[in-house]
């Protein structure tokens, strides 16, 4: 109806287009820049982008889900590791056991962390910081306060075998996952009612939303998604780390922010999260192509996380309301040309 | 109108003498473990040992310090310090080339500018100041890597003796004297100047600092500087401990100043607090972790026991401010 | 009986604190009719229809609905017993589409329900005129008249009977309020019930067929419409309120600040405003909720980003939407939300009365204790708040004491030229409210340009040397207070529509 439904994917996701021409973008980095600089990419080059996202791309998938419903989960990595860990060990005799032992650890410390957060309303950054140093100091205590490494080397084999020409089971696994929050955000309610407890958390409750409900779920889910992709790493590597340090937030962060779930919550899906991840993994596939130093990844990672949530602040979001409302308006007092909606301003 | 209004604070009250009451049982109980623990710790009630902790508060301390500015702004915590310490090492033994003064100069200077444009662009444009200070650590420490090359840093051989920056004085080492300067001065400013009055009243409520015509951004950006230039003086006793400069040097600076801010009892909602109490929680993080060093536990389970203190004590900060709890 | 009674309230009793909010009132509702409740503020409406909805409970009394007696609890519950509720503020999401926040709130139904409730919506937007809005868009990016409609659209698809509309058509032009009035004659058309909260007498006398006043916390009367008139409408509302004519304060000193404000915009809610003052004159706005008033202050105080047009303070162009300069050029503002926007609650008394004047306070950036007290002093006694109180949270205050301390902040400045005030006397006794206008005149005595805002019409009448209405945005008239009279400023503040369209 009006133009801004066309920059939209369409009446069932609700998500924006962007993040989609910003991989295309990438794609067409990955293999068009190299040979500038002397080197090449092939199919391998998306395969190991596709690797790395099957991991961080769960922990980017949890974090997305927390923000989507207006807060943020900081303890991911913290969960990251405790997954890991947690499979390494339990899953000594089957991995499956280890699988289910180390998403279930993290299952209930994300529900734990929701519980305080919804029930008593705390600011949910301040206490997943505590949260995120509770679940490192139980990898690490587990783990003995350095890398395990998990001797069931056939499981990794497995996991890392290529199928196809881009596709392992890990990145199978990841990409069920995927397709999974996918599905149930746009086939029941759960999408519908994250977002609306996002985006207005008064509103949705006086409308009968189990706001409180969905806050502790998706805790739980952040924690479970960020858990698994912890035990993918672990059993990928036949290691265990015990503190993968700040990497897979500020992974997780950037791929959020750039796969268009804003800060404010109430915004995003799946796909734009996957969309942000793999166009971040792409990133740092690119600059390895071309042998770039490791600091040019961090570089770019930092620079790209203060940009990107300096552009999803408050302030920007409120001048381009403004604009855009400036623009309707002009628009509207013209003759003829009413269909086009003023806008108002949402970031208040 | 205006009665729904009084009923709601009556609820509010209410339930602040019943988080008053949680919080008096939780400090009498944390001060009860930390009583036993210490004096069925072999060796803890020495006066060796509480020179260790003493010394391993301070530099801890004097970040905590700035920290304390920021989460009293009302803008939760900076999580870019460690490296911002480690870089400020690094500057402050390659400056020491030009002498000392200039070395102490440059360093300071160094860690007001780069925490303070976070500042400048949290107040100004509202962004998350965690994420913010996350990206800018990520950026600051590949920056210095690429400056570095990746290798330490080291002292010029015929440069100025920065020895007194570690040895002792009168036997009590010189970080300690840092300290408790940093920490008068710190308090001085934060209670008694123009702008530490303003960082009360906008961390109290930033819509109503806002009306009253307070410089939001300004007060915002001063309470990153104040942290930038008390990480810059950490960083300065940091490098001349260690004699070098790497990045790998951060450690757990970063948790545990923000630890130490918490466990002191400032808010992490902001407008309430003081640097006296962010140097009692110093001396207490560190006092927890030589216990547990003491009684030969690992490093995570130190980490994990601040992680509980930490989300314990948010928690309470919360019920007590009233913010969080809905009626 | 001579109908169908959907609804009885009988001897209903709510009191908050000291204050009576209703005081046993009755009230019933017929089917199929569209009921009108009047009175100006805290005559206890709303308290009435936060009880229907669930949102308080009433001390005593009994609810029936078709005969048989409910209490409800909370607001899901008062939908399930077939009440909904329309509220002036939003309750819509607005970065869901319309589809979604029609059907938000209504998960437990099965997924065959939902399927037909979807069904139902297009029909259902067509029937409120909004043909040409797809289920697909996003709703903030519709007008606000149109989501108030889509609101409305929601309360309709949840099958109710009994419907509260609480001044649904406040931010709607006339060509949306049309649309609202035959979306409400078509549901009465269905035998459904409408209780109508307006303060615009000229849609209550075209829509309703009963109209209940309530001034107080009682009941005044409720009459059929067709037996009445603007006039006589009026004059239930105002009641008690005496005729008095008040001179203008006469003197004016030539050192007097001049205020001059040119075509003030302040999308989307006020256009062209226009205003001349000098210093020792209290100017009063008065309107409705969402007539502009308030609107026009924040913008003066700097508090709204695009808001344009020239405002000259004693020949000094003030730049508009940035409050820290404003402020230092000598301008003033207390918000009428004190919790949210106003004081400092956790801090003491003495800190937010200095709060404002922390440059004063201080010498080479360190505050000066000796001329903190002083000023402390000087403002505690000016409030009346006894000074060993000084140290105590102003959240624990009365909240016309936490006014006072508010007002109080802002006047006795010597580098003070203008003082604004939204709401001076928000939630204030009567005493309160005279102690505060006694500060509020002291100011303006002493040179200041003074320009409050007000929703309550004896406050208008009490404080103003010069009375605006205002209605939608725009100016309705200019007076003088010897001029001003009970009845045509509220004559003003309620028919604007008519005013504006004739």
């Amino acid at each position: 109806m009006s133009r801004r439904n066309s920059l939209r994917f369409g009446n069932s996701t609700k998500e924006p287009k962007w993040p989609l021409f910003l991989l295309l973008a990438l794609v067409v980095l990955t293999f068009a820049a190299p040979p500038i600089f002397g080197h090449s990419s092939s199919s391998f080059t998306i395969y190991n982008a596709l690797q790395n996202t099957s991991c961080l791309g769960l922990v980017a998938l949890g974090l997305g889900l927390t923000m989507i419903v207006g807060e943020f989960d900081l303890s991911v990595a913290g969960t990251y590791a405790l997954g890991g860990m947690v499979a390494v060990k339990a899953g000594a005799g089957s991995p499956f056991i280890g699988i289910l032992a180390g998403v279930a650890v993290c299952v209930v410390f994300g529900l734990i962390q929701g519980v305080i957060i919804a029930k008593l309303g705390v600011n949910s950054m301040a206490v997943t910081l505590g949260g995120s140093l509770v679940a490192l100091g139980i990898a690490g205590t587990i783990g003995d306060n350095k890398s395990q490494s998990y001797d069931n080397y056939d499981v990794g084999i497995f996991l890392n075998q290529q199928i196809g020409t881009f596709f392992s089971v890990r990145i199978l696994i990841g990409v069920a996952a995927f397709v999974a929050v996918f599905l149930l955000m746009t086939l029941t309610n759960l999408g519908r009612a994250m977002r609306a407890t996002g985006g207005g958390r008064r509103a949705s409750r006086t409308a009968g939303v189990r706001v409180d409900a969905i806050v502790i779920m998706s805790f739980g889910a952040s924690a479970g998604f960020a858990g698994l992709g912890g035990v993918l790493q672990a059993y990928g590597t036949s290691t265990a780390t015990s503190n993968p340090g700040l990497f897979p937030l500020i992974f997780a962060v950037t791929a959020c922010l750039l796969g268009g779930i804003g800060l404010a919550g109430g915004r995003g899906g799946a796909v734009g999260i996957a969309c942000g991840a793999l166009s971040l993994a792409l990133l740092s596939e690119f600059f390895s192509t071309v042998a770039a130093p490791q600091y040019v990844t961090g570089l770019v990672t930092g620079l790209l996380l203060i940009l990107v949530t300096a552009a999803a602040s408050p302030l920007v979001l409120r001048k381009w309301n403004e604009s855009r409302a400036r623009k309707a308006m002009q628009e509207a007092s013209m003759p003829q040309t009413s269909s086009d909606k003023q806008s108002i301003s949402i970031g208040e | 109108m205006s009665t729904s209004l009084s009923t709601k604070s009556m609820v509010n009250l209410q339930s602040a003498s019943t988080a008053k009451k949680i919080t008096v049982l939780v400090t009498v109980i944390f001060i009860a473990l930390l009583l036993f623990g210490t004096l069925t710790t072999d060796g803890f009630y020495s006066t060796e040992n509480f020179k260790a902790i003493i010394n391993s508060a301070a530099l801890v301390g004097v970040i905590a310090v700035g920290m304390t500015y920021i989460v009293i702004s009302g803008n939760l915590f900076s999580l870019s310090v460690g490296t911002t310490a480690a870089v400020s090492a690094m500057t402050f033994l390659w400056a020491l080339r030009f002498g000392m003064i200039a070395a102490i100069v440059i360093t300071v200077a160094f860690g007001a500018v780069v925490i303070g444009l976070q500042g400048l662009l949290v107040g100004s444009t509202g962004a998350n100041p965690i994420i913010v200070t996350i990206g800018a650590g990520a950026l600051l420490e590949a920056m210095a890597t690429w400056i570095s090359g990746g290798v330490s840093v080291y002292p010029p051989a015929d440069g100025p003796s920065y020895a007194f920056l570690y040895n002792p004085l009168f036997g009590v080492p010189f970080p300690v004297y840092v300290f408790i300067v940093v920490v008068i001065i710190g308090e001085l400013v934060i209670k008694r100047s123009k702008f530490g009055r303003g960082i009360y009243l906008m961390g109290e409520s930033p819509r109503a600092g806002r009306t009253a015509g307070l410089p939001t951004i300004a007060l915002t950006t001063g309470a990153f500087v104040t942290a930038g230039i008390c990480t810059a003086i950490a960083g300065i006793l940091l490098g001349a401990f260690n004699q070098s400069g790497t990045l790998t040097s951060t450690g757990t600076l970063t948790v545990d100043s923000i630890s130490a801010v918490l466990v002191g009892g400032t808010a992490v909602v902001g407008g309430r607090g003081s640097v006296t109490r962010t140097a009692v929680g110093a001396i207490l993080v560190a006092a927890i972790g030589d216990m547990l060093l003491l009684r030969g536990y690992s490093p995570p389970i130190q980490l994990l026991a601040l992680g509980i203190i930490v989300t314990v004590v948010v928690v309470l900060s919360y019920l007590n401010s009233g913010k969080g709890s809905r009626s | 009986m001579p109908e169908e009674l959907r609804l009885e309230m009988l001897n209903v009793t709510k009191a908050y604190g000291n204050l009576l909010a209703l005081d046993d009132v009755s009230f019933d509702l017929r089917a199929g009719e569209v009921h009108a409740l009047l009175g100006h503020n805290g005559a206890g409406k709303s308290t009435l229809v936060k009880i229907l909805s669930g949102v308080v409970l009433p001390d005593s009394g009994t609810i029936k609905i078709d005969g048989v007696a409910v209490s409800p609890r909370n607001p899901r519950h008062a939908q399930e017993l077939g009440i909904a509720l329309v509220d002036q503020e939003l309750s819509l999401v607005p970065v869901l589409t319309v589809e979604e926040n029609l059907l938000l709130g209504s998960a437990r139904t099965s997924r065959r329900q939902a399927a037909s409730l979807r069904k139902q919506l297009r029909p259902l937007l067509d029937s409120l005129g909004l043909e040409h809005v797809a289920l697909s868009s996003v709703t903030g990016s519709l007008p606000i008249g149109e989501q108030q409609l889509v609101e409305i659209a929601r309360a309709l698809s949840r099958d109710a009977r009994i419907i509260i509309l609480d001044e649904p058509t406040a931010t709607l032009s006339d060509h949306e309020i049309a649309k609202v009035f035959s979306a409400v004659r078509g549901l009465t058309a269905q035998g459904k019930s409408v209780i109508y909260v307006s303060h615009r007498l000229g849609e209550v006398l075209k829509l309703c067929q009963r109209a209940t006043v309530f001034r107080d916390g009682k009941r005044i009367g409720t009459r059929n419409v067709a037996d009445l008139d603007r006039n006589s409408l009026v004059e239930m509302m105002l009641g008690h309120i005496p005729e008095t004519v008040r001179n203008a304060s006469a003197e004016i000193s030539d050192s007097a600040e001049m205020l001059s404000i040119r075509s003030l915009t302040i999308p989307p809610r006020v256009q062209g405003f226009e205003l001349d003052a000098v210093g020792g004159q209290i100017i009063g706005l008065a309107g409705q909720v969402g007539c502009g008033a308030s609107e026009v202050l924040r913008a003066l105080a700097g508090l709204v980003p695009d808001a344009h047009g020239v405002v000259e303070l004693s020949g000094v162009r003030l730049r508009l939407g940035s409050p820290g300069r404003i402020r230092s050029s000598g301008v003033f503002f207390a918000p009428n939300d004190r919790k949210e926007e106003g004081l400092f609650l956790s801090h003491s008394i003495a800190n937010n009365l200095v709060a404002t004047r922390i440059p004063r306070i201080s010498r080479l950036g360190f505050i000066r204790k000796a001329l903190e007290n002083a000023n402390v002093r000087k403002l505690l006694d000016l409030t009346g708040i006894a000074d060993d109180r000084r140290a105590l949270a102003v959240g624990v205050l009365s909240g016309g004491n936490q006014q006072k301390v508010l007002i109080a902040r802002g006047i006795d400045q010597q580098e003070s030229r203008m003082l604004l005030f939204d709401e001076p006397s928000r939630g204030v006794d009567v005493g309160g409210r005279s102690d505060i206008h006694n500060l509020i005149r002291g100011a303006a005595d002493q040179g200041n340009v003074v320009v409050f805002s007000s929703t309550e019409l004896d406050e208008v009448l009490d404080l103003a040397d010069v009375v605006i209405t205002m209605f939608a945005g725009r100016i309705v008239s200019v007076r003088p207070r010897s001029e001003a009279t009970a009845s045509n400023v509220l004559t003003d503040m309620t028919h604007g529509a008519e005013v504006l369209t004739s």
